[in-house]
């Protein structure tokens, strides 16, 4: 198992190593000059040129340039943004919050959903409730999620009027930015009509997340399925059946340990596409996250902010990924094979 | 379930024509794959069959509801958008640039996969492994942001969404190519065949490609949806097909104020976006099942 964790972490540093050689390229590749590219400074005064010129040793050659560059990711500073020519990392670090939240309750909601919902259809297998099942996660894994946004808009928000379709919370509320989880937020603070407002946040938090939750809870029904089918085909399932249990009794006690295994592994590789649907979603509904920020830096070709938004979001990504297959692994022993580590 | 044989017929079919006779069992994955032909089909003639040019303003018909509600009019058989272009012939063209693109993106993707995947594959020790770790971190990525990354560098349009597409389909394809390989080396045939003083390039020609194909295929239909998801979200992103473009998600985005009061601007093309990707998805569960109960056999 070390030995797997080694690997691991090995090929993460690998990884994060390429990422920032990466970034650092961006620089040089996006149009413009590389030192307003890298600094986030536009119009650069004499005075300004020296110093920044030592700062980011333009002069020198790229390995020089490159271990400035990488102290300077390391000490948090990231450059500034041509548009807000605010720091990049501190805003990146504001909202990344918002991002995360949006995320995480999806995936909750998903797993609360998901997993019930593929042990029934995997209980009813080729039955009405799993034709059903099956039928409905495959329109859902089909939907363009931008369209599903709009669609749901249009229905609880402009028909119906019983959401707000854009924003985080009511602008009428002033709540303090601590840990930058709105909810968490509220509840720590002492602003007058606490409750009011946490009332207005999840109702502005219902809809996005509604939106975001489709995609994972489609796949880990379906995955659940599949997983929880193979279990029941395996030959511990049938002496247990043999020695006179009843299949519901078989599901919770057998079936359900070693199906959901694997799907500890997904939950963690789930997130990753979640982050990616939250900027689609984070754009529609106004959602102030990164996602929606990268994209508007994209936009406006605010270089400094895309390098810092990409790294961001991508070595975040990377960092889940490996974490949850780390898990996946101590917690399933029997997946371990020679390649990762056992001998 | 075992079926009675009146004469006996031995089963020499290839591994294709084998898939095809288990895939063609399933009705939905038959009715996937003949919506799926519909949308080839448009595709390829939509600039010959659309009634109007996608690009053509009526100033006279602006925001037309589709032709079944009472202000329509048969003209235009889908309505018109807020600039007065007939949507359907806007949604035909789409066909050849969300549809026709994604499945030429995965088809180049494919191509270079193949060649990768193989390579890879023949090659074993340290390089190999660190390869394969390599590819499988990349795969946990979703391709969606692989693009929008790409798009960010390279900048917005529909040319560089392509080769977005191409990019984040490649490790995908790499990967299953790779594996199945490496799997069917060891096996005895491939052995027997370089026995018999077949080249590497034979064993990999003649010997593991026609039974690693099909698995190919089911990993580029799986592709196809995904890169047809991609191309339309980039789109109404704005980071793809521009402006004037009839891509389905930049129609959508181009169409966004009028959610309210022309829906229909909106709900069609979604809707085919909708149905590209469910016809996909038919058939590459169609095909995933059927492989999966060719191997069982």
């Amino acid at each position: 198992m070390i030995h797997y964790v080694l690997r691991r972490m090995f090929l993460l540093l690998f990884v994060l190593f390429s990422l920032s050689v990466l970034t650092f390229s961006l620089s040089f590749l996006f149009p413009g000059d590389p030192l307003n590219n890298l600094s986030g400074y536009q119009e650069i005064t004499v005075n300004e040129l020296a110093i920044l010129e030592d700062k980011y040793k333009i002069n020198s050659d790229y390995l020089t340039q490159y271990i400035a560059f990488l102290r300077r990711i390391f000490s948090g500073d990231l450059g500034i943004s041509f548009n807000s020519q605010a720091p990049v990392f501190e805003q990146v670090n504001r909202i990344f919050p918002a991002t995360v939240e949006l995320a995480v309750y999806s995936l909750l909601v998903s797993i609360i959903i998901g997993i019930p919902l593929g042990i029934i259809s995997a209980y009813y297998h080729r039955r009405l409730p799993d034709t059903v099942i099956l039928t409905t996660t495959l329109v859902g894994y089909s939907l363009p999620v931008f369209w599903w946004a709009l669609l749901i808009i249009f229905t609880f928000s402009l028909h119906f009027g019983w959401f707000p379709s854009s924003g985080r919370i009511g602008l009428v509320y002033e709540v303090p930015h601590i840990s930058g989880f709105i909810l968490l937020d509220i509840l720590r603070s002492d602003i007058i009509y606490k409750y009011e407002a946490l009332r207005n946040a999840l109702m502005h938090m219902a809809l996005p997340t509604l939106v975001l939750t489709t995609y994972p809870t489609t796949v880990l029904i379906r995955y659940t399925r599949g997983s929880m089918l193979n279990v029941l085909e395996t030959n511990y399932i049938k002496t247990a059946r043999a020695k006179g249990l009843s299949p519901f009794q078989v599901l919770l006690h057998h079936g359900l340990r070693n199906a959901l295994l694997p799907v500890i592994r997904l939950i963690g590789l789930q997130f990753s596409s979640l982050i990616t649907l939250a900027m689609i979603t984070e754009v529609i509904f106004s959602w102030p996250g990164v996602g929606r920020w990268l994209i508007e830096s994209i936009y406006q070709r605010d270089y400094p902010a895309i390098q810092g938004g990409l790294l961001a979001i991508t070595t975040f990504v990377i960092i889940v990924t490996i974490t949850s297959d780390i898990l996946y692994k101590w917690f399933n022993p029997v997946s371990r094979t020679q390649v990762d580590g056992k001998f | 379930m075992a079926s009675f044989k009146t004469y006996y017929d031995e089963q020499n079919l290839s591994p294709m024509r084998q898939l095809w006779v288990l895939f063609k069992q399933r009705h939905p994955a038959r009715i996937g794959l003949y919506l799926f032909l519909i949308l080839l089909i448009l595709a390829i003639l939509a600039p010959f069959i659309s009634p109007y040019s996608p690009y053509t303003h009526d100033q006279t018909a602006l925001l037309l509801p589709p032709a079944w509600s009472d202000d329509g009019n048969v003209e235009y058989m889908l309505g018109t958008d807020d600039l007065g272009r007939d949507i359907l012939s806007r949604l035909m063209n789409g066909a050849s640039l969300t549809f026709g693109l994604s499945i030429v993106s995965v088809l180049i993707a494919m191509a270079f996969g193949l060649v990768l995947g193989a390579l890879a594959g023949l090659s074993r020790g340290v390089k190999s492994s660190m390869l394969n770790h390599v590819l499988d971190l990349a795969l946990s990525i979703p391709s969606l942001l692989i693009a929008i990354i790409i798009v960010a560098v390279l900048g917005p349009g529909l040319a560089n969404t392509v080769w977005a597409i191409v990019l984040s389909s490649l490790p995908r394809f790499v990967h299953t190519v790779r594996n199945a390989v490496h799997d069917e080396l060891q096996k005895e045939y491939a052995i027997a065949y370089r026995l018999d003083g077949a080249t590497t390039f034979q064993v990999l020609m003649h010997a593991i490609l026609p039974n690693i194909f099909q698995s190919i295929i089911v990993v580029a239909t799986m592709s196809v949806s995904n890169a047809i998801l991609d191309i339309a979200a980039l789109g109404f992103l704005r980071l793809g097909a521009q402006a004037p473009s009839a891509e389905w998600g930049a129609m959508v985005a181009e169409s966004l104020d009028q959610l309210y009061s022309a829906p229909w601007t909106i709900a069609l093309p979604g809707i085919l976006i909708f149905l590209a990707v469910l016809s996909t998805n038919l058939v590459g569960d169609g095909l995933a099942s059927a492989l999966k109960r060719r191997l069982d056999k």
